[in-house]
């Protein structure tokens, strides 16, 4: 497998530690950052294949990121990973939000914390796949 | 006079009787011998049992006047029954037109009498209704002039008759854009709506209102009734359910982002020791601690907001206080690199208070200005310093950090119930629990912040009593410990 890049966005410092440790030890680059100011300039420099983005953040959400992407020409089909804490009353709410974007296509998968590192993974490697089939 | 005439006076249904000027009986018929005895008698003996004529008396008024005279009066009868009779009287003129005597009939109005005190009881029983009922009842005229209001509605809204509505209920001087009691003047139907008034004392009161138009006889409404229900109680209740809805939301919330964090240690403590990689094992365990520790202050905030307690009051020594808080933040504040400074003035003596609450208070803030450090990603160098002076009557204490600092939204909301700016780490307790704390020993606090410079909280506590921390006579004492306190 290719070293991936992967962006993750998150302003808990901790959970960025341990979003990077566990995806550097599978051989995955990693660039984390702590709100959506940091991702744009991430995205510029680092060029991810994967963003991996919480929802609330301090400041611009993570939804807010994920408008922002699929409006660009650049980022428009990069894979987008969103992880939120929320209940239901929230994803509605993220849904919702999401309605008010007319044509704004939703996340490629949404992750539920807590987060096991084998989740992490799988919804990695599902994401490569998908990518891959759609290339053959 | 005929036989014929004769016999009618004799049997009239009422009391018939003729009288001189002496107040003589010439005649009476059937009817008044029977309950009042033979003729020849003064008529105020025959009536009244008395000696002398009656004040007022209607024949003494008919021979001086010459005029029909009406009037009621109690009679009482020869075996004692007391009737109501109306009085009508009228003079028997001779040929020359002379008064000569006085016809005076009396008919038992005993009837009617009872009805009128019936009608009357009813109408006090309906006015008591009225009064005593447990809601606030208005009668409004077409211009919302209050006419009526019951005992409940003047207690609340002060002596609101001849005021217009909209004064009373809400304290201001034009009509509500809205008004249920105009609309039931021009539909001519019932109608109800839930609204806020505001009591003479300031008060804020929910209530449920009924609205009915009340007819005149000729069917056109005249006026309205209103009848409003204090419903604030329900509706404090359906508040506190909804923060109950919202707390467990927020700490599930929060609850997922801890349990993150420790997954995440776990993953570098595990990882860290397959490797033999110590730096990773301590980094990992340090992430650990941190969560746990997160977790615990998360539970003890729910605890404080889960019970509204009493202040446990005693003489708090302020500066033994900071020292312990020192103490407590200085491990968290090393962790993350953050110089933690505390400036406690000589001999800032004590106040009045919960030390415990402000102890909890002070760490809730303390914490927040570690995270704002924390979360900084633009700068290397952090502190937070708390200082404490003694500015008489204010024991001043303030917490300043050179953090990622606030927005104004976020200023703004700072100590709203279940607002954070920490993402997946607040609960939006912290604050707002500290506010409380603070409001309820009396005092205030404020924050200044920027973006990126970071932010100053100024906490004031009083150190004179206030209601809240004023000691708890022994005699009370007793009443104010709760359960395990």
């Amino acid at each position: 497998m290719a070293t991936r890049r992967i962006l993750v966005v998150d302003d808990d410092p901790d959970i960025r530690d341990y979003f990077t440790a566990v995806l550097d030890d599978h051989g995955y680059q990693v660039t984390a950052v702590g709100d959506t100011g940091a991702a744009l300039r991430a995205l510029e420099s680092f060029s991810p294949d994967v963003v991996i983005v919480d929802v609330l953040l301090p400041g611009r959400s993570g939804l807010d990121l994920l408008v922002t992407l699929r409006r660009s020409q650049r980022w428009s089909t990069t894979p987008l990973v969103v992880v939120t804490g929320v209940d239901q009353l929230l994803k509605d709410d993220c849904q919702s939000y999401l309605g008010t974007h007319a044509g704004v296509e939703g996340p490629d998968a949404v992750l539920g914390k807590p987060i096991d590192p084998a989740t992490l993974l799988a919804v990695l490697r599902a994401i490569e796949q998908r990518q891959a089939r759609a290339a053959s | 006079m005929p036989d014929h005439y004769a016999q009618y006076f004799e049997e009239m249904p009422c009391y018939l009787s003729v009288h001189d000027r002496n107040f003589r009986i010439i005649h009476g018929n059937r009817r008044f011998r029977r309950d009042f005895g033979a003729e020849g008698e003064f008529c105020y003996r025959a009536y009244k049992g008395r000696d002398s004529v009656c004040d007022g008396c209607p024949v003494e008024k008919t021979f001086a006047e010459g005029t029909p005279q009406i009037s009621e009066q109690t009679l009482r009868t020869r075996d004692g029954r007391e009737i109501p009779v109306r009085v009508r009287t009228t003079p028997i003129h001779d040929e020359t037109g002379a008064i000569v005597a006085v016809m005076e009939m009396h008919t038992d109005i005993s009837e009617s009498k009872r009805l009128q005190e019936e009608l009357a009881h009813s109408r006090q029983r309906l006015a008591q209704l009225f009064e005593e009922v447990p809601c606030y009842l208005s009668v409004q005229g077409p211009d919302r002039i209050i006419q009526h209001a019951n005992r409940r509605f003047r207690e609340t809204f002060g002596p609101a008759i001849g005021e217009p509505c909209y004064r009373v209920y809400k304290h201001r001087e034009e009509q509500c854009i809205v008004c249920n009691a105009q609309a039931a003047f021009r539909d001519g139907k019932p109608f109800e709506h839930e609204e806020v008034v505001v009591s003479a004392d300031g008060r804020e009161i929910n209530v449920l209102v009924t609205t009915a138009p009340l007819r005149n006889a000729a069917g056109q409404v005249e006026a309205v009734i209103e009848m409003a229900v204090d419903i604030t109680q329900i509706r404090q209740l359906q508040s506190q359910l909804t923060s109950i809805g919202l707390l467990v939301g927020s700490i599930s919330h929060g609850i997922k982002g801890l349990l993150t964090g420790l997954d995440g240690g776990l993953y570098l403590v595990n990882s860290g020791f397959e490797r033999g990689d110590q730096a990773r094992v301590k980094k990992g365990w340090d992430m650990v601690v941190r969560n746990v520790d997160r977790i615990r202050s998360m539970v003890l905030d729910i605890l404080y907001y889960a019970k509204d307690r009493d202040l446990e009051v005693e003489d708090v020594d302020v500066a033994a206080l900071a020292a312990e808080l020192h103490e407590v933040m200085e491990k968290k504040a090393m962790d993350g690199g953050i110089e933690l400074r505390f400036d406690v003035a000589p001999g800032v003596g004590s106040l009045p208070g919960d030390a415990k609450a402000l102890r909890a208070m002070l760490v809730n803030i303390l914490e927040n200005s570690l995270e704002a450090c924390r979360s900084d990603p633009g700068k290397k160098d952090f502190q937070v310093t708390m200082s404490v002076r003694r500015l008489d009557p204010w024991m001043v204490i303030v917490v300043e950090d050179n953090g990622i600092g606030m927005d104004r939204e976020t200023r703004e909301k700072l100590f709203s119930l279940f607002f954070s700016s920490k993402g997946s780490k607040g609960t939006g307790l912290g604050l707002f629990i500290a506010n409380k704390i603070i409001s309820k020993h009396g005092g205030t606090i404020t924050v200044d912040s920027e973006p990126g410079r970071g932010s100053r909280f100024v906490i004031r506590l009083p150190l004179q009593p206030r209601p809240s921390t004023r000691p708890v006579v022994e005699e009370n004492a007793v009443a104010t410990v709760g359960p395990g306190g």
